[in-house]
Order: structure tokens, then sequence, then C-alpha cells
């Protein structure tokens, strides 16, 4: 396993075979019939679901129920109450996505000092410490992932190019590494391309902000936008505009496959593996649960997708088969 | 906008009469030191402490309202009569950006003014690597980071973690690069910054910030002792006594790593025998002899060893791994017996990377220095592992930072003008820089934000 990031601290990633459970592990919460409940950004993604299926999954198969599934629509504020309003609750544990960095830590902490464990996927606000507010972070190697996206996207820029970065304005842990990553790939090994910088707070920013960059720069002969949910969004506008430059992106979410199947506008996708990040967090929660030690942070390495294995990522992904459009679009099926 | 009070006192005088910045400014520096030691309070209180009349106290936090450095919008608990104004440092005015340089990572953040760490970010960096490049990897992310904490008044200063005794104690910014590191000599990471950024630049040890960290944010906070031992290639040791981090003469305390220690019939600094080299040469030799199935596996798969992966095996289970970072932590824990029985601290924490990613060490410390000391010492002695990781570094340069800023000999020069930025000795600095020649050039800048 090779993970290119440090964790929010500086941490080195530790592997998920970290929280492997034994039998007796599964016994012992079994026993003690622990209640959890997870707060996540969104319910609405490709990304979300599957992260939460591992999680339920893994909870169920240790007699654990999973009380709430909160989503929190990207709002600061909706985290804010629910994280408040879970503490009458009181949960053994909850699993957690913070959605942003100041506006939700202190909601973050209280929960510790309530004494419901905390475990964290894909960001650790500033200020939050592994050991005194949360278990164990689980997130993808975002910085990996980022370095993937550019790596990918190198041979199709030509010389001296332009490339756009479409960014989250929010500060998060995930996005931020990408965005770095990116840059300092495209710095380093092609220092002959610009990056052109826009960022976006919601998601249905990302159309008008893909499309001031295009004003701002109508040479652009790349983008890179930090997930796949907003890279549709400008996918479509390079389609309105007929602008036909190959995208970058995070995750491998339905239409991106197909996109990427089709050749166009992706040329790579640099995927996470939800499935796996929900079993980690979940595997961590139960032995937070049982008093045992867990590592301060837990990265998956990113899987780098093109067009020749697309159908295989999206089975080893998703745990699904691959669509038909997906299928058809890479001549597998007629 | 902030207010220059300078020119305003300088029309406003009399003949004879002193400036209102000669009498103003001392206490206005007690005033506004008082209101960062106590944030918030109120203006009751600051008349209790300062020893200042009502009208003088008055007068002075209007002085440093108008000059934007306090606030005074939010109101406090009422107890009995009309619910006092409570007064607070304009901590989000300006920004201090923080930077950790250590042996292969680097780190970065942006704090408020009261040196409270907003957002922060770790990647992986090479020192050996040349300081050009450390330099330009630097600039490119703090200028990224403090893109995204923009504040009114801007930047006010940079303070940086090295790996590497900072000489002086004294509180001034730096004009020039200390040789912190051999490959840093003649290296002018100082005049790049401060040409780049337009802030004035401090510096302190890994072990000095990363003591700070600990103390005003993670094991020792609300403690009057501690000794912290930071564990890399280097050990070293900062010492905590009465709440506050004691320096030295030359800022060079805490140097155990260079102490002599006996390992069988072998004979070498605690550095040598105990550091991450030892751990990492130790590691390669059990993976190439097969005594560690893990490293040798790993090994065989083409992988590369590093003092982490043996740290990780150890964790694991690998009976090899764990004999390596026992002997390190035995050795390790002779010499902290020794300071813990000068000290008497109420708390060790360990720190660095090795560290975090196992207890076996841990454990051979604590065995080694319950065992090795006096039982007064050891009867409510607590020794932990830092939960902070190198955020410990960015939490305490961020801490050196602001209480540098507001130092009163420092302040004192400054705070009539409302931003450090106009200090005479600053201004005098850049303008020393602005005739200087230039610096062999960096890489062509990105576009703005980008990294």
């Amino acid at each position: 396993m090779t993970i290119s990031g440090l964790g929010p601290h500086g941490e080195r990633a530790a592997p998920p075979e970290r929280v492997t459970l034994l039998p007796e592990d599964k016994a012992a919460a079994k026993a003690r019939a622990f209640r959890v409940a997870v707060v996540l950004h969104t319910l609405e993604s490709d990304w979300a679901r599957q992260q939460l299926s591992g999680i339920v999954g893994v909870l169920g198969d240790c007699g654990t129920v999973v009380t709430h599934v909160i989503d929190c629509g990207f709002s600061p504020t909706e985290q804010v109450k629910a994280l408040d309003g879970l503490m009458a609750q009181k949960p053994d544990a909850v699993i957690s996505l913070p959605v942003a960095n100041q506006e939700v830590a202190l909601a973050h902490a209280r929960l510790a000092e309530a004494g419901i464990k905390l475990i964290l996927l894909d960001n650790a606000p500033t200020g939050l410490l592994p050991g005194t507010h949360y278990g164990t972070l689980v997130s993808a190697d975002n910085f990996g992932l980022g370095l993937i996206a550019a790596e990918g996207l190198s041979p199709h820029l030509p010389k001296g190019a332009q490339v756009g970065l479409l960014g989250y304005t929010a500060d998060f842990f995930a996005t931020n590494e990408r965005e770095i990553a990116f840059s300092q790939w495209m710095q380093t090994r092609r220092p002959d391309v610009t990056i052109r910088q826009e960022g976006f707070t919601r998601i249905e920013d990302a159309a008008p902000k893909t499309e001031a960059l295009l004003a701002a720069h109508p040479d652009l002969a790349g983008l890179f936008v930090v997930w796949d949910t907003p890279a549709l969004k400008s996918a479509e506008v390079l389609l309105r505009q007929k602008r036909p430059i190959p995208m970058a992106t995070v995750d491998l979410g339905e239409q991106a496959a197909i996109g990427l199947a089709q050749g166009a506008p992706f040329a790579v996708i640099a995927a996470q593996q939800p499935y796996l990040q929900g079993v980690a967090a979940a595997q961590t929660t139960v032995l937070t649960l049982l008093g045992r030690l867990t590592p301060a942070w837990i990265a998956l390495p990113g899987i780098v997708v093109t067009r020749e294995n697309v159908v295989e990522s999206f089975q080893r992904i998703w745990r699904t088969p691959a669509p038909q459009s997906v299928l058809k679009a890479v001549g597998l099926i007629s | 906008m902030a207010q220059d009070f300078t020119e305003i006192s300088g029309l406003a005088r009399g003949k004879g009469r002193p400036r209102v910045a000669e009498t103003a400014a001392p206490s206005l520096v007690d005033l506004l030191n008082l209101i960062r030691a106590d944030d918030p309070t109120t203006r009751h209180e600051l008349e209790r402490k300062s020893d200042l009349g009502r009208a003088v106290v008055s007068d002075r936090l209007t002085m440093l309202a108008d000059l934007g450095l306090i606030d005074e919008s939010e109101l406090g608990t009422a107890t009995g009569g009309r619910a006092p104004r409570l007064v607070r440092l304009a901590a989000k005015q300006g920004r201090v950006l923080v930077a950790t340089l250590d042996q292969s990572a680097l780190g970065v953040g942006v704090a408020d003014l009261s040196g409270k760490l907003l957002t922060e970010h770790h990647e992986a960096f090479e020192l050996t690597a040349p300081p050009q490049a450390l330099a330009e990897r630097l600039i490119t992310l703090l200028r990224w980071s403090l893109d995204r904490q923009a504040s009114p008044a801007g930047l006010w200063g940079i303070s940086l973690s090295v790996p590497g005794t900072v000489p002086g104690s004294a509180g001034d910014f730096l004009t020039r690069t200390p040789a912190v590191l051999p490959a840093w000599e003649g290296f002018s990471l100082v005049e790049m910054l401060t040409r780049s950024f337009g802030a004035p630049v401090w510096m302190r040890s890994s072990v000095d910030t990363m003591t700070m960290g600990e103390l005003h944010g993670g094991a020792g906070q609300g403690l009057g002792s501690m000794l912290f031992i930071k564990v890399g290639r280097r050990i070293g040791a900062g010492i905590v006594s009465e709440g506050r981090l004691f320096r030295g003469a030359q800022g060079a305390t805490g140097l155990i790593g260079a102490l002599p220690v006996h390992l069988g019939d072998r004979t070498g600094t605690l550095d040598a025998l105990a550091g991450s080299d030892m751990i990492l040469r130790e590691g390669r030799l059990a993976a190439e002899t097969g005594r560690s199935a893990f490293l040798a596996d790993h090994l065989r798969r083409g992988g590369e060893i590093t003092a982490i992966d043996v740290a990780q095996a150890a964790q694991m289970g690998d009976a090899a791994c764990v004999d390596i970072l026992t002997t390190s932590g035995r050795l390790i824990g002779q010499v902290v017996a020794t300071l813990a029985n000068t000290l008497n601290p109420e708390v060790i924490v360990l720190s660095g990377a090795i560290m975090q990613t196992n207890d076996i060490i841990l454990a051979a410390v604590r065995e080694t220095v319950y065992g090795a000391s006096h039982p007064l010492v050891t009867r409510d002695l607590r020794i932990i592992r830092s939960q902070m990781g190198s955020s410990a570094g960015l939490v305490g340069a961020a801490r050196v930072g602001a209480e540098l800023l507001f130092a009163p000999s420092f302040l004192k020069d400054w705070v009539m003008q409302g931003s450090p930025l106009k200090h005479p000795d600053f201004t005098a600095f850049r303008a020393e820089l602005d005739v200087a020649p230039p610096p062999p050039p960096l890489s062509p800048p990105p576009s703005r934000g980008a990294l």
C-alpha cells in the first residue's frame, strides 16, 4: 500500500488491516449491544451510499445498532444542530464527516466531552486531536488522489498549456489535499503548464464558476474538478459551449464512469474506495468502543481509473456490475 | 480602518509637552497584554489590574479600538446592574503564518493574532533537498494558505519551527537566516520570506515550538511543569517550568541527543544509538537477514524500508522490530529518568513520527523511568504519548508568533501605528532589502491561488 499524503496532524497513514476485527471482538461487541449514529455531509451521492453501506453492514455483523443516519446537506449549521441533537440521544459512538473546519469543530468536541466516542470520516477540523476528541480519522489518500488526477491528465495537455483547477472553497481536509497535490505534481513534473484556479462554495455554483473560468481563460486545455458531482456540472458547461477539453476528477460515480467509458469528457478518474472506507470506519468504531487502541489516521489508497479499466474498477469500487451504458461504450456488449 | 496615532499626536502636541505616543504607548502596551492574558475581560477588571484610573483606561481603550487592536462589541453577563462590555483582543484582524520544517515533512498553517491555529496542511518533503526548492515550496504553500484565510489587516508575522537550535533568546524578528542546518550556510530564507510576504519572520527550534504547542494546546494545558521529548533522527527535550518554556542563555536547552549512552560494549550518543537512523539501520538488517518476517516481505515486494515501517511492524507484533524499538526506548528512558529526577515534572510527553505509530517505545521509556527514579518523582508522574503529532509544532509556532508580536519590547514601538508592519526597525529592514541585490530567481510564480 502506498500512501502519498500525511494526515491532518502530519501523521503517517496506518493501513486498514490495523483494525481487522477478530471473532472475539465481534462476540464482545454483540454482548454489549452498542448504539451508533452516522452523520454525513449528504446521502445523495453514490460515494455516501457506498460508505454507509460499508458502515452499516459491518456494524450489523457486530450486533451494533445504527440508530440515526443524518444528512447535513453540506451545511455546517445543520451539522452543529444534528450533533447537539444527538447528545440527548446518548449514542455510544458517532461516525461523522465534518462538513467544514472551524464552524463545526466545537460541536464535535462537545461529543467527546459528553463521553460519546467519535470516529471521523475524511476531515478533521483544526484543533481536534486524536485520542482526546476523536478516536481515528478514516479517509482516502486524498493527496494521492490529486497526484493521480494530475498524472492522468498530463498526457492530454499540450506543451505550455493552461489547465483549470476548480476547487472547493470550504476549508476541508480532503479537497484541500487533492488541490494541493494536483498543483504540486504539475509544478514539479509539468512546469510548462499554467494553472488557472477558481473555487465553488456550493455544488450549484460549479457550473457558473466553470463558465467564469472558461471566459477568463479561453485557451484552457484541461480541467480538474476536486470531486465528481461538481465535475459533472462542469462537464455540462463544456458540452453546452462545445469545448471538448479533457477533464480529471475524483470518485467514480455512475455518470462519471459513463463519461470515462465514452472517452469524453473524462480522461482519468482518481477513485476512492468508499465501501472499504466504510468498512474500516465501522471496524474502527467497534474497536474504539471495546477500548482497543486504534491509529490516528487510517488511509486507503486511490485507484487510477481510465477507459481501459473502467468496467473492472466500477465492479471493484461499487461491488455491483457496471451499468449497461458503460459496457456498451467500451464495446463489451452491443 | 485602523487609525495611526503618531501623526495626530504630532499635530496635537503643544510646545514642550511630550508626544501622546511617548506617554500613551507604555499604558497601551500594558493594557493590551492584560487583555491578551485574560481574554475576554472588562473595563472594571482592567482598571483593577492596571492601576490606571478610570479615565485613562477609558481613553486608552478608545485608542486601542480606533487602532483596530481590540473589540468591545460583545456584552458579558450582568451581575445585578447593566451587563458589562467585554474587552477582547481583535484576534481576527490579522494573521500569522506558521510552518514546521522537519527532516521528512513540511507543515504550514494560518493562525489568528491570539495564536489560535485556524488551518493546517502537512506534506512529505525531504529537508536534504536543495534549500532553493524548500523556499519555493514553502512560499507556495504559505501563499495558498493565506489566500484561504484572508483577514482585514492582512499578515502580521511569520513564525517558523526548524529542526535545530536557533541561537539567541531575544524576541527580535530576524534580519538574516541562521545556519540551522549545514546546507543553510549563505541561504537567505528569512530575506526571501520577508520580501515575498512583507512581514517579520521569527524562528524557533522544533523542540521549542512543539513544547509550546503541547503546553498550550495539548497534554500540558494548565500544568506548571512538563518535560517534552521529541524522538526523531535527533532526540531533544523541551523543559517547562512554572508554566513557561525554559530557553537557557542561548536557546540551546534540551540537547539530550548529544549525551553519551552505553549499549552492551558500545558507547555512542543517544541520537546515534536510539534515534530513527538506528531504527532504520537495524530494521533493514532485520529484513535482509530474515529476522523480521514482516520487513523481509516488504523488501521482497520492492518496498523501501523506512523507520516508520519498522515502527508499524513492531506495532503489528513483529518480534525483531519490537526488539529494535524496545532498545531505543530503554536508552531514551535512561536519559529521561535523569531529567525527571532533576526536574520533577508533572507529565512527560513523548512525540515524533516514530512515537505516533507505535506504543513500544512508550512502554520501554515508562519501564525505565519508573524503575530509575525517586519514588517522590514518579508518585504522580504521567508518561504519555503526544496526541498532537506535527500539529504541536504549528500550534507552538503560532503561539510563539503571537507572543513575540505583542512582546512589550516590540509592541511599544508599533502600537501607536496599529500594525507591526509599521515598526520602525521593520520598515528600515524592508528598505534595506529593497536596495540589496535580489536573491537568485525562484521559478516563475504560479498564478494567484495556485500551488
